[in-house]
């Protein structure tokens, strides 16, 4: 009997060691996104692998900070902004990237980085609700930010990130060679002449209910929200000139449980197939250069990467450099 | 015999209690503390995040405005709940016990959601607009949304039963014959309100407003959603400085003084309001 209860207890002790092996955590930002992350990256890295994916979320800087600190991190892999993702790299939050199992050869050298790969990337562009400019519609950002010509609420990202001190400042009449290092005065003081005409939104889903239900008929959004408004049938105007692109980025948080778990699931979130089916699903654009010749012709023309001509890459160096002055000014800018 | 009992009666009572104060030391009592030492060590030691919020009209307007919101939305609880809980109170229990299943399944619906409806409704293009303007009452749609009013509305809405409850309490307690005897010693419906049913009611109106005052300042998703960002409450304050900016040491600094007023307030409701009761 005794014996009985021993074997059982070595039995449970190792089945509860080979499931704790066959498994790990990604962390993103919830909603249509990271459904699509589990659809296509992780369901098809369980399958290959048998290791089971769970996710968590949302992504949140500050208990990354913690769980790092206090030693117990339990989030293998993390969806973060890639600004965010090089400035912790430094700050000795996250674990280099192993580049023998991720395939770097393949990835837009524009998103890689030691300690981060893009996860995807996509554009800031101007998106208007055309039945409210019949005659003239808006183009340009100097348009953007005039409200004689063109009146109405217009909506912004409200979190300080790459994308809007950009638009304002080229608004401004700033040449999109000449945009760094950004002046902050000249932005917000462009900023500060539609102040009260700015509706902020805090996600992808509200972003597209302000403009569908005509609260905001003109704003700044990221292109796969309008998208998906446009496959959805809603007449949506968009104006890809200045177009500014700005990515997500993979990472794993310093002493992560399940390190090589973790870095093989990169490989796979970043391989041409993944990729691709995650961009022709969200709209966003793929990071992998292989991706692109996988996708449907139709799909690929509503990407960033056809809208080269007077696209903008936002630098990333430069806001991870940044990222907390920026971020202090734009927080106390809002609350004024 | 008698000094035994009530001593042997209180023990058992701290008894009672342990769980829920070890449950509070394990998870906030520590916690904050440790969030109080981070406001005071991060990014280097001093009180120099002290020195930034309480030294820059910035961060004391996110304060007073926190204060003004949470104390409009308590009068105007008040005010709503009020009456309610009166009708409550001397209606017959079977109808009564509807009500209040319809005031308690609006607690049971997800904060989010309930949050986006007002959103939905109070926009320029929302119901309310287009009812108002259907009406002939506005011309022009007005601004509902991004601003106190949305925010006031929200949380108004969302805070009535928190006041409707302890106010039921009390006033259901109060026996209809002093009323009565107000009146028939001479006292109009308004004075009987303002000198006897008020400062009966009292002991509820008061706990009701504290915990709606509590809650309103440590708001997030509804002053986030239905307001806009030149009217910040602390809340949104702590959430950017921890979540977007990793600034652990201004977050926990900005909780901590919220923390402080917190509890003066709640020591000035025990002052006022306990001492009366003994």
């Amino acid at each position: 009997m005794h014996k009985k209860a021993l074997a059982l207890a070595a039995a449970l002790t190792l089945a509860g060691g080979v499931a704790q092996a066959q498994q790990m955590v990604f962390t993103s930002w919830g909603g249509t996104t990271q459904d699509a992350q589990t659809e296509f990256w992780a369901a098809p890295y369980s399958e290959k692998t048998g290791t089971n994916v769970l996710q968590d979320g949302p992504t949140d800087y500050g208990k990354i900070k913690a769980m790092v600190e206090a030693k117990a991190v339990n989030w293998d892999v993390v969806d973060s902004e890639f600004d965010w993702a090089l400035q912790a790299g430094k700050a000795g939050l996250l674990e280099p990237l192993d580049f023998n199992v991720i395939d770097k050869s393949k990835l837009d050298p524009r998103f890689v980085s030691d300690y981060a790969v893009g996860s995807f990337y996509y554009s800031f562009v101007i998106g208007f609700n055309p039945a409210n400019f019949s005659g003239d519609q808006p183009k340009t950002m100097a348009d953007l930010f005039d409200t004689a010509k063109f009146p109405g609420k217009r909506t912004f990202y409200k979190w300080s990130a790459p994308g809007v001190i950009e638009a304002a400042l080229l608004a401004d009449g700033v040449a999109a060679d000449k945009l760094y290092p950004l002046d902050l005065d000249r932005a917000f003081k462009k900023l500060d002449t539609i102040k009260s005409d700015i509706i902020w939104w805090e996600g992808g889903a509200q972003s597209q209910q302000l403009l569908a239900s005509g609260e905001a008929p003109i704003g700044f959004f990221w292109n796969g929200r309008l998208a998906a408004l446009a496959a959805d049938g809603m007449p949506v105007g968009i104006s890809w000139e200045n177009n500014i692109t700005a990515a997500d980025a993979l990472v794993v948080p310093k002493g992560a449980p399940n390190k090589d778990a973790a870095m093989a699931f990169i490989a796979e979130a970043t391989s041409a197939k993944a990729q691709a089916d995650f961009a022709a699903k969200t709209g966003y654009a793929p990071i992998n250069t292989g991706s692109p010749e996988l996708m449907d012709a139709e799909v690929r023309k509503t990407l960033p990467d056809t809208q080269t001509g007077t696209q903008i890459n936002a630098d990333m160096a430069y806001w991870a450099e940044h990222r907390d002055e920026i971020g202090t000014r734009w927080y106390a800018w809002q609350a004024q | 015999m008698l000094s035994f009992l009530s001593q042997g009666r209180r023990g058992s009572g701290w008894g009672m209690a342990l769980p829920a104060l070890l449950l509070l030391l394990a998870f906030f009592v520590i916690p904050v503390a440790g969030l109080l030492s981070r406001s005071v060590t991060e990014p280097q030691p001093g009180l120099q995040n002290y020195e930034t919020l309480l030294g820059s009209f910035t961060y004391i307007r996110i304060f007073l405005n926190t204060f003004l919101v949470s104390g409009v939305v308590t009068l105007i609880t008040a005010l709503i709940a009020f009456p309610v809980a009166w009708a409550l109170a001397i209606m017959s229990p079977r109808i009564a016990s509807v009500l209040f299943a319809v005031i308690l399944l609006s607690m049971w619906t997800n904060l989010l959601a309930r949050t986006y409806a007002w959103m939905v409704l109070l926009q320029q293009t929302g119901l309310v607009n287009k009812l108002l303007m259907g009406l002939g009452l506005t011309s022009q749609p007005l601004q509902l949304t991004n601003n106190l009013i949305g925010v006031t509305i929200g949380m108004v809405y969302i805070m009535l039963p928190f006041m409707i409850l302890p106010l039921y309490g009390v006033i259901r307690k109060i026996d209809p014959a002093i009323l009565q005897a107000a009146a028939l010693c001479g006292a109009t419906k308004g004075q009987a309100l303002r000198r006897v049913l008020l400062p009966l009611a009292a002991p509820g109106i008061a706990s009701g407003a504290l915990m709606v005052f509590v809650m309103s300042l440590g708001y997030f998703v509804t002053p986030s959603l239905l307001g806009g960002t030149s009217n910040m409450m602390v809340a949104e304050l702590i959430v950017q400085q921890v979540q977007s900016l990793v600034n652990w040491g201004m977050g926990g600094a900005a909780a901590f003084i919220l923390l402080v007023v917190t509890l003066a307030l709640y020591a000035l409701q025990l002052r006022l309001f306990d001492a009366e009761a003994r």
